[in-house]
């Protein structure tokens, strides 16, 4: 087949189209607003071998941890036509306990064409606290551990596994709807993918799924060209695991030779007692994320942006956690302090083009209870945004996602509409982002009331180490986390906590603000020209 | 929408057949201000350079060459344009304390996931003029702490000492009870200010999207006063009346206080004016392609005009209903590039009318245009009268640049090859709005218009699998056409969330929403008789948190179960539902000029010349027909181009095409 770059956009713009409807209809039909109204799902398709061939622009974190699913339910099951294997077992393709993946298989008259997979933070997958996001020393306590299982068998749902799931989460009647979302989304990916192969013929979309990962293994390579050969080596830390007061240190040592880079953390700290620790699919898709960052134009994500990188994670670590190690963390927060520490070291190579650290936290708050309203009992999650780092030559931005997530916030209405909570307060933190030629971005003030009793776990970074400026710009602000009582005491709290909250008390959260850039100039002073 | 009941003619309004020369459409759109009047059934066509700085300069002259007098129907670009280029009033917010900055966090995301360097549109406010005052109102509409005096007072002072020239005020909770937006309305009314209330502008639940709303409308309100005032004394005795995004009209009065209903005022007149061509050729359930310069927008019309209140310009989110349009950032002057992976690209840089394409004579980058002048589909001679020449070498340059990786083909093979890549773009768009959302393309019927979609939507229709291609007569103005069959229209919403549903109370909650319709419609110069309504419910199931809008009727809930079946592929009957918002779409109908049959021809088509097109990897013959020749009954076998002022069609060989008896061009597969 001869090669033709006209049918090769043609099928970039085809395969993401297709993941993009797959998030559509996750996204339409799902029942949580963490999926509706906060967005937190990815979709991808794959081809018949598991290699990536695209996926929707969702949620970076999930970039190169949904081959890993795949690869898993291939190599755990055999996946027959009608079959859907679910999965959320962070030691077996998954990420954390409440990222629930489904995998499913796309055939032809004889033969697996393509796999499709679509993944859903659900708000509550059981464990020791609402939300499913506790503070916990191993991952039995985090929640219901699901390795790879047909929950759809030839077609039919497999009632056993479907009700063992409900039966192990606190809102069964939103998780049924979620998953029948992710149900819809998989068909709607499997009907796309047959109209095309329909259309074009199986052997000329089979070449242009090889084509397409070569180009992007070829777009890859020449941004790694772009950094001069040489080893870069540099480290952050986390304020600690939410047990012991002690940082966590993650260290990377990156090795530009042309146009291939490895990256290796093996001086990184040994997985910890708390939930920060990333099992290896987060580590992996954090280097991607960071390479794909550098393209600097949108290219499409596929298995082929990893070639030209080797990461080396050694088993045991922060950054490749062993069972039973809890993960919860892993994929929040560990995964944003990997990204500052990589593009720390990058900084020094690629002057102009790396922009100073963000809030590097995602703020995830998750409470629940029983709403007085109904009888009912509710978990609910969400993160807050901070400040962006600054970027050479242009401020950072104010009150908005950075990096590993993109998910939205729940409008203040419709929080204080589904829930027993008064939100007081949510406005951008002012002056908490680091000065410098370039200003890093404000964080965000968000206030909660509680009408109820309720139970709250908080997983945040950033409270003790601030996020770095870079050539001489200040660091951001750290976050600040606090409950208000009803008499009106108050009192600060550490990054990670889990506490009960009485009518009238006010959960404070002040999220970090971004890195400055460049040192500032003098007040007063007009640069000459 | 057409025909009914017909409304007497009023001293306001719209009703009869206007004044003594009738109605006409004026649609400042594009390059050109195009002028429309039909007259006993025969259509006139002006065009004027348009003056994007005083629109009503190019009116003026354009309404005097027209000649005769004759009130004037508005398509106006004047809200989108000082949206975009940010030159609307110095506006201020007031909102809830503790939430000054809703409007800046909005959702709290980035536009781009993997650019580092993403920014995010300043917002229409001013962090110095975003205030809070202490108040609250909760979800079932309980005032926790109203409004006081003193706090009156000090935002009266603040607001003055800003020197604003315009203040929008976005309570949390407002729609459940109004009453402290009224408050501050009232008070700034009182001293000059122009206010808008969210309460007023768009009473639903979710606080960025409603805040985002009323503070658009509050930052293009003084300007678009301004520019009406200014346009209603150009035409001195003349009525004036505005199109908005809702397909229908409303008196410039109007219009100049809720601006924000107006952002699409042009491209919706497009709509109406395809809806009645697909109507006037026999067919109801249609996609529009209006295919411009740098942009083309694509819309589903299923037997009716649809409205969308999810809405976005600019990052910014509109809430009123709009006609339900998608855009894609590519048209006639997107420029083909290679990127370093070897991938052939077109757009989203768009050369737009100066350079221009290369064929315009000032361009030098390889524009879509210009891949239509390589293959032979688009005929200098046809371009404005003829005016525009191809310069071959420049387009030969222009190429070069372009290959400079591997396997690339000859200058026709890569031409095609822009061409494939744009089509497959505007197939994207067209699935996104059709096929995504439960419809079967191929139970539609594609109208196209604007100045490059003759030249795509036959090989567009047959890659969706879309059985017929509609060009309308005068498909460089239709939007202006369709200004002049558009009926007035208002909407009407109010926020149901957090009440029981019952029958009783929409039904209250529609009753108050038409009282007030009916009001400002007959201010509007409108009969009751003439006056209809569409009632509407926003549902859901309990627990969701997205909703969709069904017909209020005895069988809502039914409609609403079908609704989600087709639109997600599943529902559920035995489901708890709930209503979060009613709302009513008041119509007022006016009389619709009826235009010419053309005569049959016993006489086959003849071509002006032939000429040759590249087709499926070859060059053919193909005959060039000046579409003023063909008449009704008339067949042309592709391939074949027929070209008229400002718009081109492209028959490829599978296809003919067949005039109907208004004169469109309907073209069908032969094979």
């Amino acid at each position: 087949m001869s090669f033709d770059p006209v049918k090769l956009e043609i099928y970039k713009s085809l395969f993401h189209s297709i993941a993009e409807e797959m998030g559509a209809t996750l996204r339409r039909t799902a029942y949580s607003p963490n999926i509706k109204e906060r967005r937190d799902y990815s979709t991808a398709i794959f081809d018949g071998q598991g290699r990536m061939v695209a996926q929707g622009d969702h949620m970076p974190v999930h970039l190169g941890s949904m081959p890993l699913s795949v690869a898993s339910a291939i190599r755990n099951r055999t996946i027959d036509p009608g079959d859907m294997i679910v999965l959320n077992d962070p030691y077996r393709g998954g990420t954390h306990l409440p990222d629930i993946t489904l995998v499913s298989g796309v055939f032809g008259k004889q033969e697996r064409l393509f796999f499709v997979a679509s993944r859903a933070h659900h708000s509550d997958v059981g464990g020791m606290t609402p939300g499913s996001m506790p503070l916990a020393e191993e991952i039995y306590q985090e929640g219901l551990r699901i390795p790879p299982v047909k929950l759809i068998e030839k077609g039919e749902i497999n009632r056993d596994v479907w009700d063992l799931v409900l039966a192990n989460v606190r809102t069964p009647e939103e998780r049924d709807g979620d998953l029948a979302a992710m149900l819809a989304a998989n068909r709607t990916g499997e009907r796309r993918l047959l109209e095309i192969v329909g259309k074009y013929g199986l052997k000329e979309v089979r070449g242009y799924i090889d084509e397409l990962l070569d180009y992007t293994e070829r777009m890859t390579r020449h941004v790694i060209r772009q950094i001069p050969d040489g080893v870069y080596q540099a480290e952050d830390v986390l304020d600690g695991d939410g047990l012991v007061d002690a940082p966590v240190r993650i260290h990377a040592r990156i090795t530009v030779r042309g146009s291939r880079a490895r990256i290796d953390f093996s001086k990184s700290d040994l997985q910890v007692g708390g939930s920060v620790n990333a099992v290896y699919a987060i580590t992996a898709s954090v280097v991607f994320y960071v390479f794909r960052t550098l393209v600097g134009v949108s290219i499409p994500s596929t298995e082929g942006g990893m070639r030209p990188l080797e990461v080396i994670a050694p088993e045991g670590t922060v950054v490749n956690a062993r069972p039973p190690a809890a993960v919860c963390g892993g994929n929040v927060e560990t995964a944003q302090r990997i990204v500052d520490v990589l593009y720390r070291c990058l900084a020094p190579a690629l002057p102009d083009r790396i922009p100073a650290a963000s809030q590097g936290t995602m703020n995830n708050v998750t409470f629940g209870g029983v709403d007085p309203r109904n009888g009912k009992p509710f978990a609910y999650y969400e993160t807050i945004a901070g400040g962006m780092g600054a970027r050479p030559g242009l401020d950072g931005v104010s009150g908005v996602h950075t990096h590993m997530t993109n998910s939205m916030n729940t409008p203040v209405e419709a929080i204080e509409l589904a829930y027993p909570v008064r939100v007081e307060r949510y406005r951008l933190r002012r002056g908490s982002g680091g000065a410098g030629r370039n200003a890093g971005g404000d964080g965000i003030e968000r206030e909660i009331r509680f009408l109820t009793p309720a139970r709250v776990t908080l997983l945040s970074e950033r409270r003790r180490f601030a996020p770095y400026g870079l050539r001489g710009g200040r660091p951001g602000e750290p976050g600040r986390n606090r409950i208000i009582k009803a008499d009106g005491s108050a009192r600060d709290l550490d990054s990670k906590f889990e506490t009960a909250m009485e009518p009238g008390d006010v959960l404070s959260i002040e999220t970090p603000g971004g890195g400055g850039w460049g040192r500032a100039r003098r007040k007063g002073v007009r640069k000459q020209r | 929408m057409a025909g009914g009941d017909r409304p007497r003619r009023r001293t306001r309004g719209r009703g009869g057949a206007g004044g003594a020369g009738g109605w006409i459409a004026v649609d400042t759109g594009g390059t050109f201000t195009d002028f429309v009047r039909i007259r006993d059934g025969a259509v006139e066509v002006v065009k004027e350079l348009s003056t994007p700085r005083a629109p009503e300069d190019a009116i003026l002259k354009g309404l005097e060459r027209l000649g005769g007098g004759g009130d004037v129907i508005h398509g106006s670009t004047v809200a989108t344009n000082a949206l975009l280029e940010r030159k609307g009033a110095r506006t201020a917010l007031v909102t809830t304390a503790g939430f000054e900055d809703v409007l800046v966090i909005g959702r709290q995301t980035r536009r781009d996931l993997y650019d580092v360097f993403t920014t995010r549109p300043e917002p229409l406010v001013s962090d110095d003029c975003r205030i809070g005052v202490r108040q609250r109102t909760l979800w079932d509409g309980t005032r926790e702490v109203a409004l006081d005096a003193d706090a009156l007072g000090a935002l009266a002072s603040r607001v003055e000492a800003l020197g604003v020239d315009s203040v929008a005020v976005s309570f949390l909770f407002s729609f459940a009870d109004p009453t402290d937006e009224e408050r501050v309305g009232a008070l700034l009314a009182g001293r000059g200010v122009p206010v808008s209330l969210s309460s007023a502008i768009l009473p639903e639940y979710r606080e960025y999207e409603r805040t985002s709303t009323t503070v658009i409308n509050a930052y293009l309100a003084p300007v678009m006063s301004r520019y009406l005032g200014r346009l209603a004394a150009t035409l001195g005795s003349r009525q004036l009346r505005v199109m908005q995004s809702n397909g229908g009209a409303v008196r410039a009065a109007t219009a100049a206080k809720a601006p924000v209903h107006t952002i699409l005022s042009g491209p919706a007149g497009g709509v109406v004016g395809a809806f009645a061509a697909g109507e006037q050729a026999g067919y109801s359930r249609l996609i529009t392609f209006d295919m411009g310069g740098t942009s083309t927008d694509v819309a589903l019309l299923d037997g009716q005009i649809r409205v969308t209140r999810e809405n976005e310009i600019d990052g910014m989110p509109i809430g009123v209903p709009m006609m339900d349009m998608h855009t894609v950032g590519a048209g006639g002057g997107s420029i083909a590039s290679a990127d370093a992976g070897g991938a052939l690209k077109v757009g989203p840089e768009s050369a737009g009318a100066d350079p221009g394409p290369i064929c315009y004579g000032a361009g030098a980058e390889f524009t879509v245009t210009d891949a239509n002048v390589v293959l032979g589909r688009l005929l200098p001679r046809f371009f404005l009268g003829g005016g525009m020449a191809l310069d071959a070498g420049r387009i030969v340059g222009a190429l070069r640049r372009l290959r400079w990786t591997r396997g690339w083909p000859s200058t026709q093979r890569l031409a095609q090859g822009v061409i494939d890549v744009v089509n497959n773009n505007m197939e994207q768009a067209i699935r996104l709005i059709s096929v995504e959302r439960g419809h079967d393309a191929r139970d539609f019927s594609l109208v196209t218009f604007g100045g490059a979609g003759g030249l795509h939507a036959a090989t567009l229709a047959a890659g969706l699998g879309i059985p017929r291609v509609i060009v309308p007569p005068h498909p460089g103005v239709l939007s202006a056409l369709g200004l002049l069959l558009a009926d007035a229209r208002k909407d009407y919403s109010r926020s149901m969330v957090g009440k029981p549903a019952t029958a009783s109370l929409i039904r209250r909650t529609l009753a108050a929403l038409h009282a007030q319709g009916v009001r400002e419609l007959k201010d509007e110069g409108f009969r009751r008789s003439a006056i209809a309504a569409m009632d509407f419910v926003d549902v859901r199931y309990v627990g969701q948190s997205y909703e969709l809008t069904v017909p209020y009727g005895r069988d809502w809930e039914a409609a609403f179960h079908r609704a989600h079946e087709l639109r997600y592929g599943h529902s559920d009957a035995e489901r708890a539902v709930e209503v979060v918002n009613a709302r009513t779409a008041l119509v007022g109908r006016t009389p619709k000029p009826a235009v010419e049959r053309i005569p049959r021809t016993r006489r086959p088509a003849r071509p002006l010349a032939r000429s040759r097109v590249w087709v499926n990897g070859r060059w053919r013959s193909a005959g060039v027909y000046d579409r003023r020749d063909l008449a009704r009954g008339h067949v042309v076998q592709g391939p074949a181009v027929i070209g008229e002022y400002s718009s081109t069609t492209f028959v490829p060989p599978e296809f003919r095409c067949d005039v109907d008896s208004v004169g469109n061009l309907i073209l069908t597969r032969t094979r």
